[in-house]
């Protein structure tokens, strides 16, 4: 048998069955004009540049955030006002003090501050859309898969990875086409560094609130996607020095035709992604909300009714752990911030929302007014919301794909190091360069 | 009902197709990977019921990739009345891969040769009529963006569910030196009553040769286990 079918079997009958296509498609297909430049090899021709292809990809990125933010602004503050005025009007118009404290404090300050990210979000998934939908995302995946296969890592990874801009838990499904097991394990468990979109509320808020205008703002949360991005390929080469040693799998990446994306299927587009961000908002980030109003009335004297959040629950809480928090030079409301940010990552913008006690300021103008995060401070804190924990939903997301509980444990328990870790350096750095 | 699956390889517009045979709304994406789990819908033509599974996008059928396996182990185990190969038209070359790797299953393949607009645009010239002959397959030319030939594809989808019985089967040949080995198996194999009823055996000595690891876990169980891994030492 070997005489025939060779050290590889597989590979001899694969080569039969496309000698066999040959045969066919010789009688039955005619080509003409085959040498013809398609506008494809045009396109290609610089944006899989060897040298250039990364600074494109880093542009086009970059101009991204800032269409994101520039186009945003005004409606987000329109739908800041709108929150505040029903604040307002609540506490002024409804009876039961109880019922008041909720909508304004929980309705209106907590979700409302979530939903004030409409706007940008719909506007990066947009933005988003029309790249993958013109064929240049997976372009863009492609020129990354070649740098990390160069060093030594799956070739296949970014592909995936890329679909996390949207949410981290398609992008872990999607690596069950990576064929490599070890391959396929680390591109899941870096998976999580990748920015999604309930990240961008928080990098929106805080980079707003510590580099103002919308230029510097803009840079600074394109600047935590590239961290991302950089901290998966880093993380991954560790991975594979340590726990997934061997040779990556040789990787053959079709990639897509360009096209001009149709205004239908970009709007559709948009929108599939960007529902998802209000169905949270009604579901998930709503019941944690209700869990932290409650915590921040409670003991109701003692706060009179929530006027007084030093005398809550969530107060004792935040102070508890302050503590862990104190070298960043974070507030208490950070270290609960970060805890039910475990839940959804929204819930960190909502939970300044509601504990600042802002009334019918915007939540970024109480934290620029309280001086609550220096831009060192508030940088090292958006890379800390980036990095640990990511949300419940993709922890689950891992358990099932990997079909083990050690895995979800051990992204868990790494990624939080690793926020610990690069925040701190952030922090140290900043002190030696001088930044407060 | 009948039962149809669609596949093929990545980013050929299957999502596409099956949203415009089913009307729903499926996520397209324009980069390989988009469906790794497998969706279904349905439709009706003519009266008949038309229950559509859209798979993962795969290039061949080995036991690798686990959306490789998903595709394979529905044609092998649900057995669906008509699976519908969608291949790109201005890539037969690899696209046709697949193609044979599903005559090799026996499934009761129809090829929809999409993209058709992009094949007239490039200047490749197909013998449609050739290459159905060619492959026994009833070949349906689509362009999924716009609906072109959709209906003409449920109308040969629904004929091929009525016609299972009458197919003519094709066999395209390894070359001699290999067919006598697939013979030699499939022989053995062929003996085990259990296995060849629910499986091909002409596949199954295929992928005995290619040392498959789920076939061979198969053979495992079977009481010409011997025999047959005795031909491929």
């Amino acid at each position: 048998m070997s005489a025939v079918l060779g050290e590889d079997p597989e590979v001899i009958l694969a080569e039969r069955r496309y000698g066999a296509i040959a045969k066919i498609l010789e009688t039955a297909v005619t080509k003409t004009d085959e040498k013809k430049w398609t506008f494809t090899d045009m396109l290609d021709h610089v944006f899989l540049h060897r040298a250039l292809g990364i600074p494109i990809f880093l542009a086009l990125l970059w101009a991204v955030f800032q269409f994101t933010f520039a186009f945003s602004e005004p409606f987000m503050v329109m739908i800041g006002i709108f929150f505040g005025w029903l604040g307002g009007l609540a506490e002024a118009g409804i009876a039961n003090p109880h019922l008041a404290s909720f909508v304004a404090g929980g309705l209106c300050d907590g979700l409302g501050s979530v939903l004030v990210f409409v706007p940008p979000i719909f506007m990066l998934f947009l933005a988003l859309a029309i790249l993958e939908d013109s064929g240049y995302l997976a372009r863009a995946a492609f020129v990354m898969d070649r740098i990390m296969y160069k060093l030594g890592l799956h070739g296949r990874s970014f592909i995936p990875m890329m679909c996390g801009f949207g949410c981290n838990i398609p992008a872990i499904m999607a690596t069950r086409s990576i064929e490599n097991e070890k391959d396929r394990m680390i591109t899941i468990l870096v998976n999580p560094l990748i920015s999604c979109g309930a990240r961008l509320p928080v990098y929106v808020l805080i980079s707003g609130v510590i580099f103002g205008s919308s230029y510097l703002a803009g840079t600074a949360v394109f600047s935590m996607y590239v961290l991302g991005i950089a901290l998966a390929i880093i993380m991954a080469l560790i991975f594979r020095r340590t726990l997934f040693r061997g040779k990556p799998a040789p990787f053959v990446l079709e990639l897509p035709r360009y096209q001009v994306p149709t205004v239908k299927s970009t709007l559709l587009h948009m929108w599939e992604r960007g529902k998802w961000f209000l169905i949270r908002a009604g579901t998930i980030i709503f019941a944690v909300v209700i869990v932290i109003w409650f915590l921040s009335v409670h003991p109701w004297a003692a706060t009179e009714g929530g006027e007084i959040i030093e005398a809550s629950y969530v107060a004792g809480l935040g102070h508890f752990i302050e503590p862990i928090f104190a070298p960043f030079g974070w507030d208490w409301i950070a270290g609960v911030a970060i805890i039910f940010g475990f839940l959804a990552k929204e819930v960190v913008v909502a939970t300044y929302g509601m504990l600042l006690g802002t009334g019918e300021e915007a939540v970024g103008d109480a934290l620029v007014s309280m001086g609550v995060f220096t831009p060192l401070t508030g940088f090292a804190f958006m890379a800390f919301v980036l990095i640990y924990i990511p949300c419940v939903a993709t922890i689950g997301a891992i358990w099932r794909e990997t079909n083990s509980v050690k895995w979800p444990l051990f992204t868990m328990a790494y990624l939080t190091a690793l926020a610990f870790i690069v925040s701190g350096l952030i922090i140290g750095i900043g002190h030696l360069l001088g930044f407060a | 009902m009948i039962t149809v699956a669609l596949i093929g390889n990545p980013n050929v517009g299957k999502t596409e197709l099956f949203n415009r045979l089913t009307g729903l709304k499926q996520h397209v994406g324009n980069w390989p990977g988009v469906t790794v789990e497998k969706k279904t819908g349905k439709c009706t033509y003519k009266g008949e019921e038309l229950e559509i599974v859209d798979l993962p996008g795969t290039y061949s059928l080995t036991t690798h990739a686990i959306d490789e396996l998903i595709a394979r182990d529905y044609i092998v185990k649900e057995k669906p009345d008509v699976v519908v190969d969608i291949v790109d038209g201005t890539n037969l070359e690899r696209n046709l891969y697949l193609t044979l790797l599903l005559l090799e299953l026996e499934a009761n393949v129809l090829v929809a040769l999409n993209q058709w607009d992009m094949v007239k645009e490039r200047g490749i010239d197909i013998e449609v009529d050739k290459l159905s002959e060619f492959l026994g397959v009833p070949i349906v030319t689509t362009v999924a963006p716009t609906g072109d030939g959709i209906e003409k594809l449920k109308e040969v989808v629904v004929k091929a569910a009525k016609g299972k019985e009458k197919r003519r089967k094709v066999v395209l040949g390894y070359g001699d030196d290999i067919e006598a080995l697939i013979k030699k198996v499939e022989n053995e194999i062929s003996k085990d009553m259990n296995l060849s009823s629910t499986y091909p055996s002409r596949w199954l000595a295929i992928k005995v040769l290619e040392k498959d690891d789920e076939v061979l876990k198969m053979i495992e169980d079977s009481p010409y286990k011997n025999e047959i891994m005795e031909m491929v030492r």
